[in-house]
């Protein structure tokens, strides 16, 4: 089945619109199909076409995806500053044998930001074996080294920019430059969403601050905005607007909004077969229900002692982060289709920006991420969760193998060759795929560029990223433009 | 960057079957002999030199050219001139192998093209010596041609007769009419007085009218009465707010560059304000496109034309690309889609790695095209945030001009790779307006910069360029009606959809050159005619709903919701807070909340809000900043600001209600709406009365009356027994909570976010 083009023509140059109020979806329509799609009903059932029908229940009903696939959700562990792969994931022991030389000429790379190229330096933690699979991981991630048969580590990424302000975005977009739009994005405008009263596309930002770029890391680009990312925070009123000055008061607002629906109703009346009228009546009483459930995805109250405890809350530096993963967990037990958690936020050390020195930078925030995704991965397979999970984690780049100088104990941005894993849903756990060379400096065996990576996301999300199209000025576009190449051998079965 | 673009395009175009019959129509079997130039010419284009053309040839065959067809290919002999027995082509057509299976599917020919084929074969071939075959010649079922209709010269149509002649109030409603009629149709009953005038409003000024001005006008009997009301808008100063606004989104208007830094870009608000002159003033079209592009160039260039060529200043600027050698031949691009786009509507950046999928551009047009930027600051290094030094301009603007008069050579790129430069690129137009295909003369030897641009846009407003007035007026009527006369208003191309009323749109576009490309008669000639006076129900809709859902007949109004500024100046002034006083200046910072913010990398220095006083201009003052982007605006569909956009999107979703529910900014203009009653109104009825006039510019019927006093007392209700058991907080006297709850919903109408 192809999903091209939903804002495009259908059947006798109608719009989208038009045809979707031609089949006879009209008010009642929408209304019961949004109040039906939390169960997974009417939205599934009507969807038969792909988003051609969207309207029909609004952008984030349900659709059925390109191929079955176990995958429900996806959580992305953005760990933005570029974490390095040779401290990590990527077991590099030749590094010892050249330590103190420099990297070999032939080897080619800009040096970003001009700073000072020092010598090849082995990993600051040693690494280890983990699982059955024997994955080597390093100390900076004991926990998530636990779960190393449920990872496959992509070790052979690279990506077209060593700036965190085009990286980022690229990871998030495919492109170096701003303007399109989001994984998330892509896959809740591919497959609608689970949940009506929470957002589709969920992100969750370091306390810290953003990332670099700002908006257009969660951007819709030219697709709706009722596609982009909706910034969530961990604590209190989650989403922007939940709730009114506090004069207002809960009974009031309902009174209000019976009002509103009167007023509404009567004008309605007046305007006979006006839809998107009966469309924005419907939205205030989803608007209504969105106040009490996203307090409640966030609230960790019911979680058990235990719960909390195996996440890091209330202990540091785990709390904050642990919390995100956990809050991570609920959103996707309650249908949400993309979380995106970060772990650093602003600039420099304060995220995995490590030039000033991998062991203090690599250390601080490890020790922030490794207990949570760790709880997360086991918290996830004990629900029952993991099978329709995927989680991703990973930064926008690598980082160099060598120092920023004779000595020093930092490392220099590196799009040429760095790690991400994947794991949980349709993933072929325990595993390596790729290589950099022997210095972890390039990837040079099954290379995976973005866009391969995005096409492999998908493609676990049952979209096949070149049916996945938007039709925008004079082109379908893909979240791959026109590259992409699935990862058959970290798909399971 | 070696691209493919692999996007299929799956179009069931009404204008191939319109070419299949002029060509049945073409008589092909008229006997003795088959026409090469009239029969054979148009079979081999549409179905056999997409592949079989130009130097890399599919199994090197070109059926370009008589010598290359005569040749054959790897395959052998394609053509044995009076053996079609013998002949390659003829066979593997015949056998249904040529034209390849698309998508598995075979593409057969018609088995009368064939037969053509059959028999020019027989007769000897013939394939005049110097008749070059060039894909672009023709439309197809896959691509548009040199005849594809927006390339066609703008003819003034007749006017067209119709029955019904009491309705036409202008000539616009006579092209209308013709089409209802023939569909056994009528027009919609015309809008009653109330919507007419907020309709009207909104459209030329992006704003309501006062309960007075809809009283005035309801109660005006002369007939000139709305033609009054139309002049009064026209002239007004908010006429040129809200019509800036909209070409602000075409041109990718914002005021910071992007990326990590996000750099301000200083003084661009000067090309915001410009914009909104030219539209206040109706500033010839061709004066103002030549100005944008060339402002600096052109004869009688001053501060205002130099300020006009920040349209080239307004796009993203990353100052640390990863590959700056790469990155201007980004910039290149941006340059040429935005141009293209805005002016044309054409996508010619998609000509930058290969010829077009689907329009007659060459990826040498976009070469030519793209050479006019080439002489401009784009070389890494140069200028300040990619464009020249204002220091060291005439004036201090941020303007656009080139670094010298002979710039170094634009290289053509293989497949767009800057790692293969071919020859250097002539500069010149797109050879899609063969009539315009002229080279560029070289600058006068005094001049200081190439004059590239200047000649690109001479080529836009000659008046034999099809595309500018088709497109400028059609963006014109899409503000108008809510949809273009040709609804994919940035794409004429084959991808875009077929005008629905194309010799209305000729029409238009003709008065505009007629006039001297002056707006402000056409803005006129459309909001006058019967066809924008129709009412947005019509009696008989739903028939016609079900045969027409997209209204494409125009036989009603569309309905539409308020965009994000229309919306956001909206409830400033209903609350008394919109200040119209001051047009123009440096932008202020409207209030984000401090949730908003925390999606920025700097918190502590991001954002600053202006000061109270600069909080009540109007949204097209509201600094534009890319990477936060007001989240009030972005819910309400404000657009991307990368990409131009023609059109913006209009989602439903529910967090435009929890924003007009809950936001701070909104509970403000509230409170403003109910001390303006308050302090106008002594009693209950009257203050209903004065909310619902104030709001919605209309008196509340008896039911609304009755609902609105039900409301008012339990609210009343409520806080009393609250400030009984808690007399802290918030003690305003109990019907002011309550008057402040009624104004609030009002605003949550749909009343007041829907224009009927």
């Amino acid at each position: 089945m192809s999903t091209n083009d939903p804002g495009r023509r259908f059947p006798c140059g109608q719009t989208r619109r038009e045809f979707v109020w031609d089949m006879g979806v009209g008010f009642a329509g929408i209304a019961l199909s949004s109040l039906m799609a939390g169960d997974g009903w009417l939205g599934r059932r009507a969807m038969a076409s792909g988003p051609v029908a969207e309207v029909a229940g609004g952008p984030l009903t349900p659709r059925p995806p390109h191929r079955a696939t176990p995958v429900r959700s996806v959580i992305f562990l953005t760990m933005n500053g570029g974490p390095s792969q040779v401290d990590t994931f990527d077991y590099k022991p030749a590094l010892a044998k050249y330590a103190g030389q420099p990297l070999p000429d032939g080897k080619k790379f800009i040096n970003s930001g001009g700073r000072k190229v020092g010598f090849l330096t082995p990993a600051f933690r040693p690494f280890r074996p983990g699982g059955q699979s024997g994955l080597m991981i390093s100390d900076y991630f004991p926990k998530v080294r636990e779960h190393a048969d449920k990872l496959a580590v992509i070790r052979s990424c690279h990506t077209d920019s060593h700036a965190h302000g085009s990286a980022l975005v690229a990871m998030n977009t495919g492109k170096t430059f701003i303007g399109r739009p989001s994984l998330g994005s892509w896959a809740v405008y591919g497959l609608g969403s689970e949940n009506q009263n929470l957002p589709g596309y969920v992100v969750i930002l370091d306390k810290r601050g953003g990332p670099i770029s700002g908006q257009p890391n969660w951007s819709s680009g030219f697709m709706s905005s009722a596609y982009q990312g909706t910034l969530f925070r961990p604590t209190g009123d989650p989403i922007l607007d939940l709730r009114g000055p506090s004069r207002v008061r809960p009974e009031t607002q309902r009174d209000q909004l019976d009002l509103l629906a009167q007023l509404n109703d009567e004008h309605l009346r007046a305007r006979p077969g006006g839809q998107e009228l009966a469309a924005r009546i419907n939205s205030y009483e989803l608007a209504y229900r969105m106040q009490s459930a996203t307090p409640e995805a966030v609230d960790l109250s019911r979680e058990t002692a235990t719960t909390l405890e195996a996440y890091g809350v209330g202990h540091q530096p785990t709390d904050e982060f642990g919390r995100n993963c956990l809050v991570a967990r609920r959103l996707v037990e309650r249908g949400v289709r993309f979380v995106q958690l970060y772990s650093g936020g602003g600039h420099l050390e304060e995220t995995w920006d490590a030039h000033a020195g991998i062991e203090s930078n690599h250390g601080r925030h490890a020790a922030e991420v490794d207990q949570p995704i760790a709880a997360l991965l086991t918290d996830l397979e004990q629900r029952g969760l993991l099978s329709g999970t995927l989680v991703i984690w990973g930064g926008e780049f690598g980082r160099m193998p060598f120092s920023e100088g004779r000595g020093e104990p930092g490392r220099n941005h590196n799009p040429y060759g760095f790690s991400m894993w994947l794991a949980g849903g349709g993933v072929r756990g325990g595993m390596a795929y790729g290589e950099t060379d022997e210095f972890g400096f390039e990837a040079v065996i099954d290379k995976v560029h973005l866009h391969d990576l995005h096409a492999t996301i998908l493609e676990l999300c049952g979209l096949d990223h070149e049916a996945l199209t938007y039709f925008h000025q004079g082109r379908n576009e893909r979240l791959t433009d026109v590259y992409g190449r699935v990862i058959r051998e970290v798909i399971a079965g | 960057m070696p691209k493919v673009c692999r996007s299929v395009q799956r179009r069931g175009t009404d204008f191939w079957r319109v070419w299949l019959v002029l060509l049945g129509s073409a008589g092909w079997v008229q006997g003795a002999g088959v026409d090469f130039e009239r029969e054979v010419a148009p079979i081999l284009v549409r179905h056999c030199l997409e592949c079989h053309s130009g130097a890399d040839a599919s199994g090197r065959l070109n059926l370009g050219t008589r010598d290359g067809a005569w040749q054959g290919g790897e395959s052998g002999k394609a053509l044995v001139p009076g053996d079609a027995g013998a002949s390659l082509l003829f066979q593997r057509v015949h056998a249904g192998e040529m034209p390849p299976k698309r998508q598995g599917k075979p593409q057969p020919l018609p088995s009368a093209e064939t037969a053509i084929l059959k028999t020019w074969v027989e007769e000897g071939a013939d394939w005049p010596a110097d008749r070059r075959l060039d894909l672009f010649e023709f439309t197809t079922d896959r691509r548009g041609g040199r005849d594809w209709w927006s390339l066609q010269p703008v003819r003034r149509p007749e006017i067209p007769g119709v029955k019904r002649t009491e309705w036409v109030k202008t000539p616009v409603d006579a092209f209308v009419l013709e089409k209802l009629e023939a569909a056994g149709w009528e027009p919609g009953p015309e809008a009653d007085r109330r919507t007419l005038i907020r309709r009207v409003a909104y459209d030329l000024t992006g704003l309501p009218p006062t309960f007075e001005q809809v009283e005035a006008f309801v109660g005006d009997r002369s007939p000139d009465a709305y033609e009054r009301v139309v002049d009064r808008l026209l002239a007004s100063p908010q006429f040129g707010e809200r019509w800036a606004r909209h070409w602000l989104d075409v041109v990718r208007y914002a005021e910071t560059c992007g990326y990590e830094r996000d750099q301000v870009k200083p003084q661009v608000w000067k090309y915001r304000d410009w914009v909104i002159r030219a539209f206040q003033e109706d500033k010839p079209y061709d004066r103002f496109v030549l100005e944008q592009l060339a402002g600096d160039e052109i004869a009688g260039a001053d501060e205002a034309s130099w300020v006009a060529t920040g349209f080239l200043r307004l796009g993203t600027w990353n100052d640390e690309p990863n590959d700056p050698e790469e990155y201007k031949y980004e910039r290149l691009e941006d340059l040429v889609h935005a141009t293209s786009t805005a002016f044309l509507g054409m996508t010619v950046k998609c000509a930058r790695c290969h010829d077009h999928k689907f329009d007659p551009i060459t990826q040498m047009d976009y070469h030519r095209m793209a050479a006019g930027f080439w002489a401009g600051y784009i070389q890494p290094g140069q200028g300040v945030l990619g464009g020249p030094d204002p220091k060291k301009l005439t004036f201090d603007v941020l303007a656009w001009t080139d670094v010298s008069r002979e710039p170094q050579p634009l290289r053509f790129l293989k497949k767009g790779d800057p790692q293969r430069p071919g020859d250097p690129v002539e500069p010149g137009h797109l050879s899609m307006i063969p009539a315009l295909n002229r080279p560029l003369p070289p600058p006068p030897a005094d001049a200081r910069t190439s004059e590239r641009r200047r000649h690109l846009a001479e080529w836009i407003v000659d008046p034999a360029n099809p595309l500018t007035a088709r497109v400028w007026v059609n963006r014109i009527w899409l503000h108008h009606v809510g949809q273009g006369l040709v609804r994919s208003p940035d794409n004429f191309g084959f991808t875009g959809d077929l005008p629905t009323h194309p010799e209305l749109l000729d029409w238009l576009a003709d008065e505009l050159v007629r006039g001297g490309w002056r707006s402000k008669p056409l803005h006129k000639q459309i909001v006058m005619s019967a066809t924008y006076r129709q009412a947005s129900v019509h009696p008989k809709q739903g028939t016609y709903r079900n045969r027409d859902a997209g209204n494409r007949l125009l036989w009603r109004a569309d309905r539409r919701r308020l965009d994000s500024d229309a919306l956001r100046d909206s409830l400033l002034w209903v609350a008394g807070n919109l200040d119209l006083t001051r047009i123009g200046g440096p932008s202020f910072s409207p209030v984000i909340g401090a949730d908003a913010l925390e999606g920025l990398s700097m918190k502590d220095q991001a954002w600053k809000a202006s000061p109270p006083e600069e909080q009540g201009r109007r949204a097209i003052y509201s600094f534009t900043k890319r990477s936060l982007l007001p989240p009030f605006a972005t819910v309400f569909d404000f657009p991307d600001t990368t990409l131009p956009c023609g059109q913006r999107d209009v989602s439903v979703v529910a967090p435009q209600a929890l924003a007009l529910m809950n936001n701070a900014f909104v509970h403000e203009q509230s409170a403003g709406l109910t001390r303006r009653v308050a302090a106008a109104a002594r009693d209950e009825v009257e203050r209903i009365q004065l909310a619902w006039r104030l709001a919605l510019g209309r008196s509340p019927t008896p039911t609304e009356m009755a609902r609105a006093r039900e409301h008012l007392a339990r609210e009343t209700a409520r806080v009393l027994e609250r400030q009984r058991k808690e007399p802290v907080g918030d003690l305003r006297p109990p019907d002011m909570h309550a008057l402040a709850s009624l104004c609030h919903v009002l605003l949550n109408t749909n009343e007041f976010i829907y224009v009927d």
